[in-house]
């Protein structure tokens, strides 16, 4: 019976010691935790750059994406003649500058989403700080490109000291247009318009046809309450902050727009 | 040592491990309250917090698992007892409900150690929690008090209810225990499943006193996990069960134990690779809801720093099939008859090795850029054709199938079929086969030319093929066989010594791949505790690489079994083996009557 148990320990024990073996044989990947990066003040743009390339290649997951070029587009590597990110970034959306492309796109990714690919991409302000997006930014630009990243743009996103006083609240636009409105928070980027627009998200086109304005209003200011039937592989990508960016006034001009789109 | 004295023990160990779990569920968070107001995390000698709570919560998950699995299916066993009129089953139920006595009180022990690491280790942490779902806890403290009382009630009381309207009255009471475990796992589900999947209104600002209860409890994966994990546990026991009938055979003195040890060994082997075969298509609804609810999640999982851990996964599967397969074969030496099917197990042995070879297959590899030009682009070329979707789904479902045909020639290896038809349907199940394997290949190879938005959707059409043809096939096998003749009784207990090493092997891959898939859902949520709501700030915030990870899970398999092995040696104190010598059991040999799980009903 010694034996037996021997034979059993020894089993047990090898396999175990197989798996584990194997499973240290392997590339050793860890998800690091985004560190908090000391870049403000005289930052240069190289110390941006290699910041950049730390959070790429790291905490910042971009490669589970953009590594492959299936997801998502391939930024370190040419695409359709188009070359590097930091090449074709100036051109992706006219009137653009490639770096204030490239930080939409970090921060309010369904913004612009390049065709033939599905807006996945979730908003890394919730995970990032505004020095390492802008550190992201840099790398990104060096990719093909020339940096125009600088401590300018790292100081002026780090979070103004308390002094009592509450910051400025950002110029929002007093238009009651609801097509310029719909524009200006590029709604058309995933909803379909008229002649403008995608059909990522449902088309608006005769949304009062099938919805009340009670509806509208709450799909706008609670855009997860429901998903509408066909989209929910989209679902949680449309911004939850509506509320805060629009007044009153030009809430109430958009739903009676889309609510009259019989 | 008097029968009273004797089995006052796991008695007395259960109560001990209950009124532990209560102190730590109510007790707990007010202290924890008190502790969060001084610091966010403590630390543990060693292994530091994670280690602690790591070890504590995967030896917990197991024994929980074990102690839920083997309800599921020995009541099942009783039921074919009953209505079968076959005593050997019934007894089988009970020795299997005997395992699970002592083990359900280190579950409620390990549970209470879990509780108090985490109110001493991640004070703040587990105030939130409590703080949301307080009240399930105290729900569930009390159903566990139920379920401990029916299993004691259901155990103890096998002898005094064992004829007539008694013994209807004992199987609903092994009814009502899995009804009170299933309702104690889901519970415990929304909690975990909350932490991943939280509701998407709540942010990191939202206060945990104004969650609803239900609306966390109800959130996007919590049922998927449930049903994902009630499979999970059914393969888990059954293997179990397995391995310790696999130590009983070995140990076994005599012709008897041994006959009925392998009878045991079998059952309990055929429990968990048939359940096995439907926990993937759990799986895939599991992934898809992690999808829906947040792609970046779905990513990190499938295509980010995980991606390896797939790979892994498959490895053990496929050990998992070679092992169970390999178990098969060699039993069939033991029925007359079987020697007829033998040519055909070495091509079902090539297909299940192709198939490991393709699934094992990595296409997803995080690369620096000078690995990609060293490749010569994003994916090598051979892992790009062979590690993408289409070809692992192609070669999982022929594996399924393969495994369903090594079943099926030992089923039907003692048997000869004395309807006129036999003949024409043994026809019809092999055309059924052909057809089956066809369709999975050929959507296989129609994938590569699609979008994978097209591409996804052919994986519905593979599944549905192995389906139609595995319960097709497997009715007009039921109804072939009836009255069969038979080749010659199986001998049972005339099994290779190698056969019950293969059962060892399942039950501890089953083991170690549950740790695997532990740390798989665990760790999607990266460095946070509640994704993208409660951040995780303590030093071990970063989630570790699979080298790590692995040693982790051994440690974790380790203390499990060698906790389980202390645990059946004490069973084995309690009471000797159920086994009826052969004069007491001559009379309750199975009849003749197929009886699906048996197999080889002889």
């Amino acid at each position: 019976m010694g034996a037996t148990n021997l034979r059993i320990a020894a089993v047990v024990l090898g396999t175990i010691g197989l798996y584990t073996v194997v499973c240290n044989a392997i590339p050793q990947v860890e998800s690091e935790v985004p560190r908090e990066m000391n870049l403000s003040g005289d930052v240069t743009p190289e110390q941006l750059v290699s910041a950049g390339e730390e959070l790429f290649n790291g905490a910042g997951g971009c490669t589970a994406c953009h590594g492959l070029g299936t997801r998502a587009p391939n930024l370190l590597t040419d695409e359709h003649g188009q070359g590097t990110i930091g090449a074709r970034c100036g051109t992706r959306k006219p009137g653009m500058t490639c770096k204030d492309y490239l930080h939409e796109s970090l921060v309010k990714p369904t913004a612009y989403v390049v065709p033939g690919y599905q807006p996945i991409m979730p908003d890394m302000s919730r995970t990032l700080s505004p020095a390492q997006i802008w550190a992201l930014v840099a790398f990104l630009e060096s990719q093909g490109g020339e940096v125009t990243v600088s401590a300018a743009d790292v100081k002026a996103a780090a979070p103004a000291p308390a002094q009592g006083v509450a910051p400025a609240a950002p110029a929002r636009s007093a238009t009651t247009d609801p097509v310029a409105l719909l524009r200006e928070n590029t709604c058309l980027t995933c909803h379909h318009l008229g002649s403008e627009g995608t059909t990522i998200a449902p088309p608006l086109d005769h949304i009062g046809a099938t919805r009340t304005a009670d509806y509208i209003r709450r799909s706008i200011l609670d855009p997860n309450a429901d998903t509408a039937k066909g989209y929910e592989k989209v679902a949680g990508i449309m911004p939850k902050d509506f509320g805060e960016r629009l007044s009153a006034a030009q809430l109430e001009a958009l739903v009676r727009y889309l609510a009259s789109r019989k | 040592m008097t029968p009273e004295s004797r089995v006052s023990f796991p008695r007395l160990a259960g109560f001990g491990g209950l009124v532990l779990l209560m102190l730590g569920a109510v007790a707990v968070p007010a202290f924890a309250q008190q502790a969060a107001a001084a610091r966010d995390y403590g630390n543990f000698p060693l292994v530091g917090g994670r280690g602690a709570i790591w070890i504590a919560a995967e030896v917990h998950l197991m024994f929980a698992a074990f102690v839920l699995g083997v309800p599921l299916f020995a009541v099942t066993v009783e039921a074919i007892g009953i209505f079968g009129t076959d005593k050997r089953y019934d007894k089988l139920a009970k020795e299997f409900t005997r395992l699970l006595l002592i083990a359900y009180s280190a579950t409620a022990i390990w549970g209470a150690i879990l509780v108090f690491f985490l109110s001493t280790l991640y004070p703040k942490f587990w105030t939130y929690m409590s703080t949301i779902f307080h009240v399930s806890m105290w729900v569930y403290v009390g159903l566990f008090f139920f379920e401990s009382f029916t299993l004691y009630l259901y155990y103890y009381g096998w002898e005094s209810l064992k004829d007539g309207i008694r013994k209807k009255i004992h199987l609903g009471l092994g009814v009502l225990l899995n009804l009170w475990g299933t309702a104690v796992m889901f519970i415990a589900d929304s909690w975990l499943s909350y932490m991943m999947s939280p509701p998407p209104q709540v942010s990191t600002d939202t206060a945990p006193e104004t969650i609803r209860l239900w609306s966390a409890m109800a959130n996007a994966t919590w049922m998927p996990i449930n049903i994902h994990r009630l499979i999970a546990n059914v393969v888990f026991g059954g293997s179990i069960v397995g391995a310790y009938a696999a130590y009983r055979f070995l140990a076994a003195r005599t012709d008897e134990e041994r006959a009925h040890y392998d009878w045991m060994g079998y059952v309990g082997n055929f429990i968990a690779i048939s359940s096995l075969l439907i926990l993937p298509f759990a799986g895939y609804w599991l992934g898809r809801e992690i999808y829906q609810y947040d792609q970046g999640m779905g990513i990190t999982m499938m295509g980010g720093f995980m991606s390896w851990l797939w790979i892994i996964q498959a490895f053990l599967i496929g050990v998992l099939f070679l092992a169970g397969n390999y178990y098969l074969w060699v039993g069939m030496a033991r029925i007359p008859g079987a020697e007829r099917f033998t040519p055909y197990t070495r091509w079902i042995l090539g297909v299940l090795v192709l198939g490991v070879l393709v699934w094992s297959t990595p296409h997803t590899m995080i690369a620096s850029r000078a690995e990609q030009a060293a490749m010569g682009g994003s994916h090598h070329p051979l892992l790009g054709f062979l590690g993408v979707m289409s070809a692992k789904n192609t070669a999982v479902n022929l594996m399924i199938l393969s495994t369903f045909l090594s079943y099926l020639l030992y089923r039907r290896a003692n048997k000869r079929p004395s309807v006129s038809w036999a003949r024409a349907a043994t026809r019809v199940q092999a055309a059924l086969f052909a057809i089956s394997a066809a369709i999975v290949i050929f959507f296989g190879v129609y994938g590569y030319f699609v979008t994978a938005i097209v591409r996804i959707g052919f994986s519905v059409y593979q599944v549905l093929s192995v389906i139609v043809t595995i319960v097709t096939v497997l009715v007009l096998d039921v109804l072939m066989l009836r009255g069969a003749e038979s080749r010659g009784a199986i001998r049972w207990g005339q099994m290779p010594a190698r056969s019950q090493y293969a059962l060892l092997v399942l039950a501890v891959t089953f083991t170690w791949l549950m740790g695997l898939m532990g740390f798989a859902r665990s760790g999607i949520r990266q460095h946070w505790h509640v994704w993208n709501v409660m951040r995780d700030t303590s030093p071990w915030a970063a989630t570790p690489a699979l080298g790590y990870a692995s040693k982790m899970i051994s440690v974790c398999v380790l203390i499990f079994l060698a906790l389980i092995a202390i645990v059946f040696w004490l069973g084995g104190l309690v009471e000797k083996s159920t086994y009826a010598p052969p004069a007491a059991a001559g009379a309750e040999r199975a009849p003749e009557r197929e009886l699906a799980i048996a197999g080889g009903a002889d």
